[in-house]
């Protein structure tokens, strides 16, 4: 709840299963984003609460929600690159600070980069990339620690509608290797395409769960 | 903190320092300045201290003997002398030995001396004191002792304005001590203003690493060390200033002072001293980042 008695969800009763795959959607202003970062626990529910695994985020001391947010991995919308850092340092920023050897940094990284396709792209900067080819790097930066959760908000959203299918497919494949997956997109097309599981929110409620 | 944290938070600290070069420089002046003034005061204390200390254990009376004195005056006067324990030493000056002194000290005035129908020079005993012996209460009695001792016609004692010189130092101590803490204080302050600066330029990045789950020690870490970084640079600016700074004047204090001071009395902060200097400067470093530190959360 924000201030003076609105909500940004209510009554929002939702269950992902470990390894399943769904669509958050809705206009703008219904919730997604915020439900996510309750995921994410960038914020914490002034009602209910948040269970991942068991675990109620709102009782996670903040060294425990650093701990539960390194098995998380998280897509934005604007990819939130560094943008004075290569591919490769962006990418292997996670298992750096997450105190990775520097053989197992390289190796997980490149690995990851090598999957995604952006090997040849590994020195390059954020800002000599296509929109396309930044998303993807941001992808590789959520997996390289392979999370058992990826989070995505509109992560097609500054993309043409090619690059957009492209990420959407590389969701899919995540998914297949057993990550459960969320991703907020207001993307009927994409949600049409990849055929999963789609709740719908409108105006912090939940109003569609199919 | 593990080999791995501690090479991260110095390569990010260096990368940020490298990255505002001109903040980081203004940072490393002012504490560089608040140093230099500390350093100075030490400096200054140091050499004052040592030349005191010198000057007490050289210290001596002069008991000069009325020109009239008789032997058994003298007897009396050589056996109380002889048995204080704060006298280490004696020497007679005859009233000949004290004109030759006269006239190799102030050649200019010698002719004077000459012109005199006779020599108005007293004789003296100049007794060298026992510095472990001689506190000052012990002196100042045996110097009132001496005074109505017979046959003695005055006592110089230089131990009164070795004491008024120790004060002194000590007042410039304190006043270095209060003046270097009002700037140190300053200091902190701009380095966390500076490390806070920093911390604006790589907010993203520390975001991202928030979502990443980064430890928190792991965030705040390059933030203390970029302070601690530009509190040592710091210390080593104004080391080096006041290094510049005493071989400078040295030699002038030396020209004016020279019968008082010898080359070997005026010296440089000892190396324990600089040290410590080096440790201040990047302690009051460490205190700037972690206040910057402390605003990520």
């Amino acid at each position: 709840m924000y201030g003076r008695g609105i909500y940004a969800l209510r009554d929002v009763s939702l269950v992902v299963e470990k390894g399943e795959f769904v669509f958050l959607t809705g206009p703008s202003g219904a919730g997604k984003s915020t439900l996510l970062r309750l995921l994410l626990r960038q914020e914490l529910p002034s009602e209910g609460s948040v269970k991942v695994a068991g675990r109620d985020l709102a009782k996670l001391t903040p060294g425990q929600a650093q701990s539960y947010r390194r098995g998380v991995g998280f897509v934005f919308q604007d990819f939130k690159l560094i943008p004075s850092k290569t591919v490769l340092d962006n990418v292997g920023l996670v298992p750096r600070v997450l105190g990775a050897t520097s053989v197992q940094q390289q190796r997980r990284t490149f690995q990851v980069l090598k999957w995604l396709g952006l090997q040849h792209r590994m020195n390059a900067y954020p800002l000599e990339l296509s929109g396309g080819e930044q998303q993807r790097v941001a992808i590789a930066r959520a997996l390289v620690n392979e999370p058992a959760l990826i989070l995505a908000d509109e992560p097609t959203g500054n993309l043409d509608p090619d690059p957009s299918l492209e990420i959407m497919n590389l969701f899919r494949d995540i998914n297949a290797r057993g990550t459960t997956v969320l991703v907020a997109t207001h993307n009927r097309e994409l949600m049409r395409h990849v055929g999963r599981r789609a709740v719908t929110l409108d105006h912090g409620h939940l109003v569609e769960a199919s | 903190m593990t080999a791995h944290w501690f090479t991260y938070c110095l390569e990010e600290a260096l990368a940020s320092l490298q990255r505002q070069r001109v903040s980081v420089m203004l940072s490393v002046l002012t504490i560089g300045s608040a140093l230099l003034v500390l350093g100075g005061f030490l400096l200054v204390t140091v050499n004052l201290d040592r030349a005191v200390s010198k000057w007490s254990s050289a210290a001596e009376f002069s008991v000069y003997l009325a020109d009239d004195i008789s032997d058994e005056q003298r007897v009396a006067l050589n056996t109380l002398l002889g048995g204080h324990p704060a006298v280490a030493s004696r020497e007679y000056v005859s009233k000949a030995d004290a004109a030759v002194r006269f006239r190799r000290d102030f050649p200019d005035l010698a002719a004077g001396l000459a012109d005199m129908p006779q020599n108005p020079l007293p004789a003296s005993i100049e007794v060298r004191l026992n510095p472990a012996r001689a506190d000052g209460a012990t002196l100042e009695a045996f110097a009132r002792q001496l005074m109505q001792t017979a046959g003695v016609a005055d006592v110089r004692f230089d131990r009164r304005w070795l004491e008024r010189l120790g004060q002194i130092a000590s007042g410039v101590r304190w006043s270095g001590w209060i003046l270097g803490v009002v700037l140190l204080i300053a200091s902190v302050l701009t380095v966390a203003t500076v490390v806070r600066l920093a911390l604006h330029t790589r907010r993203d990045e520390v975001d991202i690493m928030q979502l990443m789950g980064a430890p928190i020690g792991l965030l705040r870490g390059p933030l203390v060390f970029e302070g601690i970084l530009q509190g040592g640079a710091g210390a080593l600016v104004a080391l080096a200033a006041l290094f510049a700074g005493y071989v400078l004047v040295r030699g002038r204090v030396l020209a004016v002072l020279g019968p008082a001071f010898d080359a070997e009395a005026v010296s440089f902060l000892p190396a324990g001293l600089s040290a410590l200097l080096v440790l201040v400067g990047m302690a009051v470093g460490c205190a700037g980042g972690y206040l910057a530190a402390r605003h990520v959360r």
